[in-house]
């Protein structure tokens, strides 16, 4: 009896203690608003963007498009973001940013920003 | 009377018409140039931002972005954008605002060589 009602606890607490991990695991995931991309699904997802961006976003169709490829992934995010609801106006990329969701924007950042292109600005 | 659109003095107007045109377009479509020493020297101010690397924007929070290589044009347009207010960002537009056409010219192709290892 005494054995039986001491596995029953446990059970019971190891359930509680996975159930409060898994809480505790959403939240860290919602309370952080960039969602981890992937790559591979953002190069499937660019097809539209090449055209105008090139292939790794290192070639741009005008010369005042600019270049994607090694920008850091939550600054293109955070671009297509403000496309999307507004805040940065264009009227090309209104067009593209507003069909895209959350889980697009990270998954095209993650694709851009792997690739080799832009450098950091330094000072001699 | 269709012969007098071959008239001397009307061939002659519209000459100088197509020529007006050309003048009056050259302007909009040449491409103020850039000079990368001076730019250089412009762009010192911008390295206190984005010469610091993984450097963060706050409200809301992302890196500032990298420079470095990035196209003349796209750099003019974003500059010029910041000075208008069309793309806000309070830091950019203050930068922005001290900043002649010939100043982003200059700081544009400053940039843009820095990809191809200036």
């Amino acid at each position: 009896m005494t054995k039986m009602h001491f596995t029953r606890t446990t059970s019971a607490s190891a359930s509680a203690k996975g159930a409060a991990m898994i809480a505790a695991l959403f939240l860290a995931c919602t309370a952080s608003n960039a969602l981890a991309g992937n790559p591979q699904r953002g190069l499937e997802k660019s097809q539209v963007c090449q055209s105008c961006h090139g292939r790794n976003g290192d070639e741009a169709l005008q010369d005042d498009y600019p270049i994607l490829a090694g920008q850091h992934a939550d600054y293109l995010e955070h671009a297509l973001r403000s496309y999307r609801d507004g805040s940065r106006q264009n009227a090309i990329m209104a067009g593209f940013a507003a069909n895209l969701s959350d889980e697009d924007i990270a998954d095209l950042a993650a694709w851009y920003s792997r690739q080799d292109g832009l450098k950091d600005l330094s000072f001699e | 009377m269709r012969g007098s659109l071959h008239h001397p003095e009307i061939t002659q107007m519209r000459r100088s018409l197509t020529a007006l045109v050309l003048l009056l377009g050259a302007p909009l479509t040449a491409f103020a140039e850039g000079d990368t020493e001076r730019g250089r020297i412009l762009a010192y101010t911008c390295t206190g931002c984005h010469g610091i690397p993984f450097y963060k924007n706050t409200y809301p929070t992302y890196t500032v972005p990298k420079l470095g290589g990035q196209n003349e044009g796209y750099i003019i347009s974003a500059l010029k954008s910041y000075r208008s207010g069309e793309r806000q960002h309070p830091s950019m537009r203050a930068q922005a605002n001290t900043l002649s056409d010939q100043d982003i010219a200059d700081i544009a192709a400053y940039l843009k060589a820095l990809g191809e290892g200036a």
